[in-house]
This record gives C-alpha cells, sequence and structure tokens, in this order.
C-alpha cells in the first residue's frame, strides 16, 4: 500500500520490458509443452477414448468372441439394454460386490491399526531401527503372484500354518484351509494383510516423521501425557496423510485379484469370488463379452462418480481448514 | 525422548512378532525351493522348516534338466518366461517414463496438459480388469497378443500415472536458477530440458525408473489374458507349473518364486528412500 509512485512506474517499465521478453518465451514454453504433453496425451487417448467407446458399444449387445463376427458387427445381436437389467438381478455380481466390500472392510482396518502401531515403536530411535524397518517392509515388494502362492503352499492343510498352530495348541491341527469356504475367505484376508500393512507402516511413519519434535517436547514439559499428545498434535498433524493412506488401500483392495486368484481360483465354489475374480471368469470362461462390457462400464461409472464426489468432499474439507 | 525399560521390551517383543509374520513366508518359500521332491509336501512330524537334504535340483529342473524319475523335463523351461518378463518389464518402464517424465515436465514449467493429472489418477482407479475386454479386442486387433511387445506398450500405459507424478514432484522441488541462466544464456527451451534440466534429474529418473520397474515385473493379471503360450511371463508360467500327472510342483514353483521375487525386492530396498513418494503418487515426500 505505501509503495512510492516512482517505484511503481520503474515496476512497471521494467515489467513490460520483461513482459516483452517472456511472451516470446512463453510462446516458445507452450508450443515446447504441447510437443511433451503429446505421448502422454496419446496414450491416455488409446487407453480411455476409444476403448470406452467401444465398451459401451458392446455393452448393449450380446456379442462374444465365438460368434465368429468382429465386434465391429456386434449389432447384428443388439438386445438393447437386457445386459443391464440382467446385472441389476444378477446375484452371483451382488455377491461377489459384497464380498469385496467385506474382504476391504476387514483387511484395510486391520492394515492401518497395525501399521500405525508399527509406525508409533518406530518414531523415536532404537538399537537395530534401520535394518528392522528394511526388513518389515519386504513383504510389499513380493510380486503379489508369488505372495499369493507362498500363502498357497502356507495354507495347505498339511502345511506349515497348521504346524504352527498344531505346537501351540499341543494337538494335532489338520484344517484344510483353502477348501473351507469361511476358512479360504480369512486365508486370503491373512495374505493381503500380510503384504500390505508394509505400505501403511512405510505411509504412517513418514508422516509421524513429519511432526514437530519441539511441540512434542513442549507438551511434555507442560505435563501432556502421551495419549493427550498423540490425540491432541500428532493425529490433527497426520490427518491428511491418513486419507491418502486409506484411500489407496481402498482403491488397490477393491481390484484385489493376484494373490487371490492364486490361492483360492475364487473358490472354493464362489466363497472368495470377489469383483475381478467373478469378471475375469465371465471374460475367459463364459466368454460373454457383451455382459461383461456391461458390468464393467457399470463399475467405472460408479468409481467415477465415487471418486467425483470424494474429490469435492476433500476440497470442501481442504477449505474449511485453515 | 528417553523411554522407560518396559517400553523398550514391549517394543522388541512387538518388532519381532511383526519380524516373525513378515518373514516366515518367504523363508518357507525360499526353504521349499531347495528341498528334494521327498520334502515337499512332508506333513506331520515330518514337516521341516529347513530342507534335510538341501538340493538345486528345483532350480535345474525349471531350466530343463530332470534329475528325478518321477517328473518328467518339461516342455517349456523358465528360460523364456524370464525373458518375457524382463523385455516387457523393461520396455514398458522405457514408454511409461519417457512419456511421463516429458509431460510431467510440461506441466511443472509450462503449465501445459492440465487435464492430466486428473486423467492420470482415474486411470489409476480403476480396475484393470474392467478395461481389460476392449484392450484385448485392441491388441487382438493390432496383432499384439502373446508379445512381449504388446504388453510392453499396455504396462507403460498402465504404469504411466506413477511415472508422470512422480516426475512431476521431482520437477516442482528442482530449483529454477539454473535453468533460467541458461535460459537467459540463450539456451532454446528444449536444449536447457535436455542438457540441463535432465541430467540434473539422473537420481531421481533412476529412482522412479525402479520404482515403474517394479510394478511392471510385479504385474499378473494383465499378462494372464494377453499372453497365451510364446510370451507368458513369469507368474502366468509358474502358475502353469502343475499338471493332473504331477499334482502340484511344489518345489519347482517355489525355486521359480524366489527367482521373480529376489528383483523387486533389492530394487525395492535400494530405492527405499523415494518409496513413500512412489506409493503416494508423490504426495508425500520422505
Amino acid at each position: 500500500m505505501s509503495v512510492s509512485a516512482t517505484t511503481k512506474v520503474r515496476a512497471g517499465s521494467s515489467a513490460s520490458a520483461a513482459a516483452a521478453r517472456s511472451e516470446r518465451g512463453d510462446r516458445e514454453g507452450r508450443r515446447l509443452g504441447l510437443a511433451l504433453t503429446l505421448p502422454a496425451q496419446l496414450l491416455v487417448l488409446f487407453i480411455a477414448a476409444f476403448p470406452l467407446l467401444m465398451q459401451a458399444y458392446i455393452s448393449l449387445t450380446d456379442w462374444s468372441p465365438l460368434d465368429g463376427i468382429g465386434w465391429w458387427q456386434a449389432w447384428e445381436l443388439w438386445n438393447s439394454f437386457a445386459n443391464y437389467t440382467d446385472l441389476a438381478s444378477d446375484t452371483r455380481f451382488w455377491n461377489a460386490l459384497w464380498r469385496t466390500a467385506v474382504v476391504m472392510g476387514i483387511c484395510v482396518p486391520a492394515e492401518f491399526l497395525l501399521g500405525l502401531g508399527l509406525a508409533i515403536l518406530f518414531m523415536d530411535e532404537f538399537a537395530g531401527k534401520r535394518i528392522f524397518y528394511s526388513v518389515l517392509l519386504v513383504p510389499m515388494m513380493v510380486v503379489p503372484a508369488v505372495a499369493g502362492y507362498m500363502f498357497f503352499m502356507l495354507f495347505q492343510s498339511g502345511g506349515p500354518v497348521n504346524d504352527i498352530l498344531s505346537t501351540l495348541a499341543g494337538t494335532r491341527v489338520s484344517v484344510a484351509w483353502l477348501s473351507d469356504p469361511n476358512l479360504a475367505l480369512l486365508a486370503v484376508i491373512v495374505a493381503d494383510i500380510w503384504q500390505w500393512t508394509p505400505l501403511m507402516f512405510l505411509i504412517l511413519l513418514a508422516g509421524l516423521v513429519g511432526v514437530p519434535e519441539d511441540q512434542l517436547k513442549a507438551a511434555t514439559l507442560l505435563g501432556a501425557s502421551w495419549w493427550q499428545r498423540f490425540v491432541t498434535i500428532v493425529l490433527p498433524r497426520m490427518k491428511a496423510i491418513i486419507v491418502i493412506a486409506l484411500a489407496i488401500r481402498v482403491i488397490e483392495n477393491f481390484k484385489i485379484f493376484d494373490t487371490l486368484y492364486i490361492m483360492t481360483g475364487g473358490g472354493p465354489g464362489v466363497a472368495t469370488e470377489t469383483i475381478s475374480v467373478y469378471i475375469y471368469k465371465l471374460t475367459t470362461q463364459d466368454l460373454i463379452w457383451g455382459y461383461v462390457a456391461a458390468i464393467a462400464l457399470a463399475i467405472l461409472i460408479a468409481l467415477s462418480l465415487l471418486a467425483a464426489f470424494a474429490i469435492k468432499r476433500m476440497a470442501a474439507a481442504g477449505k474449511e481448514a485453515p | 525422548m528417553t523411554r522407560s525399560p518396559a517400553f523398550e521390551i514391549f517394543r522388541y517383543a512387538a518388532i519381532l512378532l511383526a519380524l516373525a509374520f513378515a518373514l516366515i513366508p518367504i523363508l518357507w518359500m525360499t526353504s521349499m525351493a531347495f528341498k528334494p521332491i521327498p520334502e515337499w509336501t512332508a506333513t506331520g512330524a515330518d514337516l521341516t522348516w529347513w530342507p534335510k537334504s538341501p538340493t538345486l535340483d528345483n532350480f535345474r529342473f525349471i531350466f530343463g534338466e530332470s534329475t528325478s524319475a518321477l517328473i518328467v523335463a518339461l516342455d517349456r523351461t523358465a528360460g523364456k518366461p524370464i525373458l518375457a518378463s524382463l523385455l516387457s518389464a523393461t520396455f514398458g518402464t522405457i514408454i511409461a517414463m519417457a512419456s511421463g517424465t516429458a509431460a510431467a515436465y510440461a506441466l511443472s514449467r509450462f503449465g501445459s496438459g492440465q487435464n492430466l493429472p486428473l486423467a492420470l489418477i482415474q486411470l489409476r482407479l480403476f480396475p484393470p480388469m474392467a478395461v481389460m475386454i476392449p484392450v484385448m479386442i485392441m491388441w487382438s486387433f493390432l496383432g499384439l497378443v502373446d508379445t512381449w511387445w504388446g504388453l510392453a506398450l499396455i504396462y507403460g500405459i498402465v504404469t504411466l500415472p506413477f511415472a508422470f507424478w512422480l516426475m512431476k514432484t521431482f520437477f516442482d522441488d528442482m530449483p529454477r536458477e539454473i535453468e533460467e541462466a541458461a535460459l537467459v544464456e540463450g539456451c532454446s527451451r528444449f536444449r536447457v530440458f535436455i542438457k540441463i534440466t535432465l541430467p540434473m534429474m539422473r537420481a531421481p529418473l533412476a529412482s522412479s525408473a525402479l520404482f515403474v520397474f517394479i510394478l511392471n515385473w510385479s504385474d499378473y493379471l494383465i499378462a494372464l489374458l494377453l499372453t497365451t503360450r510364446e510370451w507368458v511371463t513369469i507368474p502366468v508360467y509358474m502358475a502353469s507349473l502343475s499338471s493332473s500327472m504331477t499334482g502340484q510342483l511344489y518345489g519347482a514353483k517355489a525355486a521359480l518364486g524366489l527367482i521373480a521375487a529376489i528383483p523387486p525386492v533389492i530394487l525395492g530396498i535400494a530405492i527405499q528412500r523415494h518409496l513413500v513418494r512412489g506409493v503416494t503418487f508423490g504426495a508425500l515426500k520422505q
């Protein structure tokens, strides 16, 4: 407000010279920017625009790759919205969706709490911290298909899990984990928790380390208990990080396929059939691609709406926060 | 902050428990990889955590040399699937990193491609299973099914969001003074990008590329749908290592699993510093 007239003028003239210079630069920058984004834009277009249209088109037909006609001729098998009305009454689909939600409802909170607990233990220095940290992160780096095979072996009825349980119980335990509907789901959940708790640990620890130490020290001097410090200083600062960690796991857990499919193939029966497994089976075994396209498109639309809603909510929350 | 001895005991006990949980599956597979056939399915009192008579037969077997009368030699050895995994993951990484780095730089410096951040997050949001029908149709139309280059292309697209977001945060963090100085010297913006920015970003580029490579190497579902015989990758080949005649080839599968698991674990530990940034799309830095 108190800038003198002369400085204003001088700033103005140098700004206009800079503007002229930067306008030339801007044009060059815009051109280069356009060129540099081109490959990425093309790849996105290649995987988004055309496939979506194709998917929408096929979803309105009874087309299957076995019909002997190309997908572009699928209109010969036009069935209007029959696939979508079928979907509404497809109990196997709704069960798979529900099962996916159950798996998520158990895995994500368990991974979060275990990861947070571990992260709290790693907040300050102690002997062996670095090596423990590295080793605890290893499960998330194991190829998920290989992790699935590990747990397939572990949960065999003559396998090591039963061996450990036998030792603990003192009697011979031989549970057929993967052929019991409920236990198979539990085994799949254990495998997911094994693989992805380290991810929660990694993210949450990075958040905890970012909490300023002097504030914690000050609070300690003022006589705040550990729990008070955690709730009043640490948690509020961790809010965004917790949201990110949970969002990542919810998104990835919804896709659950690799470990699960190798462990149980969705079985016994359909006991561990999640959405991805159900679509996979329809795609490769039933080959009713028109119907698969309808399911896939419905899921894409539902997820997009959910994501748009979540982003809007988060943006609103971000504005409210100081 | 000093802690009470009770807390220290609790801490080590909890960490040891977590370590046991983390390591038991890995130990079991490693031990299985070195077990001879009779020990593969030993149960009860015969179950052993360490192979009683360790052998490399499982590794010899998957590379085509059968040393047991019980199991006939494989008609397809693990060599080609390992090559398929290496080629598709490497070239997929090159596609993702090249297009992602260029776009990230353009957005970070010139504000180009404002639609990309959200579009790429959406790409990551969708389950691959929900877009595979059109991809399978397109890939078969383009003759890309069952080729490593077809896999590389889809891997490049699937991991593009990570490459883009990672590099964007690295470019955003980079001080601009040197670039600006070069511009004043009369360098074109393209030359600045190629000759100055990229060489300065060698370390972030390397760790982002390794991160993307791990993701590509870890794929199972896409290769399961897009490869059939010639260019199946390690996980797909591994799942095929069981027949009605021999049942599960536990040891052979474990040996292959070990080979598949080792590269990402080593690379992951090598880029441990940047893992947080990687998994959170650059939202969080360590």
